[in-house]
């Protein structure tokens, strides 16, 4: 039963479109040397006697999609909230090229963060939505009264076509399908000019089309405008498509750190079955079984 | 089909077992008992505190009838007056209810556990909240007509003290139930506590905001007719005269007219809810 549940997940991943137009995009080969725009150093969280993250160290450059992997239960949400501040680590710093962070403060935030259930407020156009985005930038008696300046307004008009929405700038957010309040979501977090987006299994609550739609949207992102994405996912079909380098983690290591083009089916294969914890029942994890995913 | 016969059969025996245990005793039985007395022994005590009789009731009927055989013709050369007083309570209902929900936002925002900038204020707030609550309006005007005064401005003060406690508890569990992911949004792009709330929860809380404090409006004109008996304004007062004189033209006219208003105030907000909901 459950086997056959993941085949049919899997004939999805495989979507022609999805197969065709993405996988053809140029990859990334010598970005790696730059200097990072974020320093994960030897983070730790754990909640009660439960490590969750566990020392955890990478980087992030300009223009790279990193796609960050791993079985439930494996740290990604704890790692991103520690990241992005919603959470305190218990050890180890977050550095952002240019300045050390202030966190928790109004103003300018270093990151952008992308959620899986997309977090617009549900009653405001998705222009407004964008300008939300803004917020950061501007005093706080302009958000509480929705007063935004001419330029403000502009920006966030480009921010909805970045992302093909301008046509529905004025629809109210709530009247949009799930890839569509994704996008203004993603206009938002452009809207907010950071260098770092970090979206948290942000095509997890869409469908197959709707999804590669985003991780290109994403790409694109960071191709032009010199932006680092991490984006943690739950299909590896998604991952090889759209992602320059994958991070592996596993009960809260990183267990891969590597460029996408360096890393076979046996890899992927040793993620899912270290340290998961559905360990020795492999045959129902919730992720599309490999030999399906090499045909892709 | 097996187990249909079977059920076929054993729901015979069933029923017979049903009805043996209704002839004999047990304790679900026993309890049953107990509380059918227990309710009863309450209502008989309650009966005996209001001084429960029914012979009163008759004795009184007649001289009811007498009143409203002497309510007819109304006062209509009082009638301006009336519509004064009645457009001064509500008045009263609808600037107290306003200041009501006015106050109950910011003491909304301290009682909710999820959004409090100061979580050890959130029982002392709770608290505060469940006091204005439980003293009524009634009791509020009497402390303010000794505080400011007769006259409308001591039953509005009255009305917005016990309405802010019922609103703010209202929003705060509306809040407390919210969605607070827009909120968590916002604050991540960088934004301020206070303009989170206003950008990412007010917008999706306001219709529902508006449509309750409209009830509230509704609610308190009908409540406040009777802050004038304590000197608080409004049409309470003329009732009171006239029941003082026993002039029951008069009394009636101005029963009249506070229906006549009552009604058209509920039909208009419950108009302007279906149009905000």
């Amino acid at each position: 039963m459950a086997a056959k549940k993941a085949r049919v997940k899997m004939r999805d991943v495989r979507h022609p479109r999805a197969g065709r137009e993405y996988r053809t995009a140029p990859r990334l080969t010598s970005e790696a040397n730059q200097a990072p725009l974020l320093r994960v150093e030897s983070m730790s969280k754990a909640f009660g006697q439960r490590k969750v993250v566990s020392r955890v160290s990478f980087t992030l450059a300009a223009r790279e999609l990193v796609a960050l992997l791993g079985p439930s239960g494996a740290g990604k949400t704890t790692l991103f909230r520690c990241c992005t501040g919603l959470l305190e680590p218990d050890e180890g710093r977050v550095s952002f090229a240019g300045d050390a962070s202030g966190r928790q403060r109004a103003g300018p935030r270093p990151m952008a963060i992308v959620f899986q259930d997309y977090n617009l407020v549900r009653r405001l156009t998705a222009l407004e939505n964008v300008l939300g985005g803004r917020l950061g930038h501007l005093a706080s008696w302009r958000g509480i009264l929705r007063r935004f300046k001419r330029a403000d307004k502009l920006k966030a008009f480009e921010c909805l076509e970045r992302v093909g929405m301008l046509d529905h700038a004025h629809d109210r957010a709530d009247r949009l399908s799930g890839g569509q309040q994704q996008r203004v979501a993603i206009a938002r977090a452009l809207a907010q000019e950071t260098k770092i987006i970090v979206a948290d299994e942000p095509v997890a609550s869409l469908d197959p089309a709707s999804a590669a739609g985003v991780l290109q949207l994403l790409r694109n992102i960071a191709r032009s405008d010199g932006v680092a994405v991490i984006c943690s996912l739950h299909q590896v079909g998604y991952a090889r498509t759209f992602a320059d380098r994958i991070i592996g983690l596993a009960a809260g290591r990183v267990v891969i750190d590597a460029r996408t083009d360096e890393l076979g089916d046996r890899d992927y294969d040793s993620l899912y079955a270290s340290g998961s914890p559905l360990d020795g029942v492999t045959m129902v994890r919730p992720h599309p079984p490999q030999e399906s995913i090499s045909s892709t | 089909m097996q187990t249909a016969r079977e059920s076929m059969k054993s729901a015979a025996e069933a029923l017979e077992q049903l009805e043996f245990a209704q002839r004999s005793f047990t304790v679900a039985r026993f309890k049953r008992v107990v509380i059918a007395a227990a309710i009863i022994a309450f209502y008989l005590f309650a009966g005996y505190l209001v001084q429960f009789d029914l012979g009163r009731l008759a004795a009184g009927l007649p001289k009811l009838g007498h009143w409203l055989a002497g309510a007819w013709p109304p006062t209509i050369a009082e009638l301006p007056i009336f519509i004064w007083r009645t457009a001064e309570t509500i008045a009263m209902a609808a600037i107290g209810s306003t200041l009501a929900v006015l106050m109950a936002f910011p003491l909304a925002v301290l009682a909710s556990r999820n959004i409090t900038p100061f979580p050890r204020l959130y029982y002392p707030a709770r608290w505060f909240l469940n006091a204005l609550r439980g003293i009524d309006s009634f009791v509020f005007a009497l402390l303010f007509v000794a505080a400011v005064g007769l006259g409308p401005f001591a039953g509005m003060l009255g009305i917005s003290f016990h309405t802010s406690g019922t609103a703010a508890k209202f929003f705060a569990d509306q809040i407390e139930s919210s969605n607070l992911g827009p909120f968590d949004a916002i604050r991540a792009t960088g934004a301020g506590r206070t303009t989170a709330l206003a950008f990412a929860l007010v917008p999706d809380l306001l219709p529902l905001m508006l449509s309750t404090s409209l009830f509230w409006w509704e609610f308190n004109v009908r409540a406040s007719t009777v802050l004038g008996v304590v000197g608080a304004g409004g049409i309470g007062q003329e009732l009171k005269n006239s029941m003082d004189l026993l002039d029951f033209a008069r009394l009636f006219t101005i029963i009249g007219v506070i229906l006549i208003a009552v009604t058209a105030i509920d039909w208009l907000s419950g108009w302007l809810r279906r149009r905000l909901v």
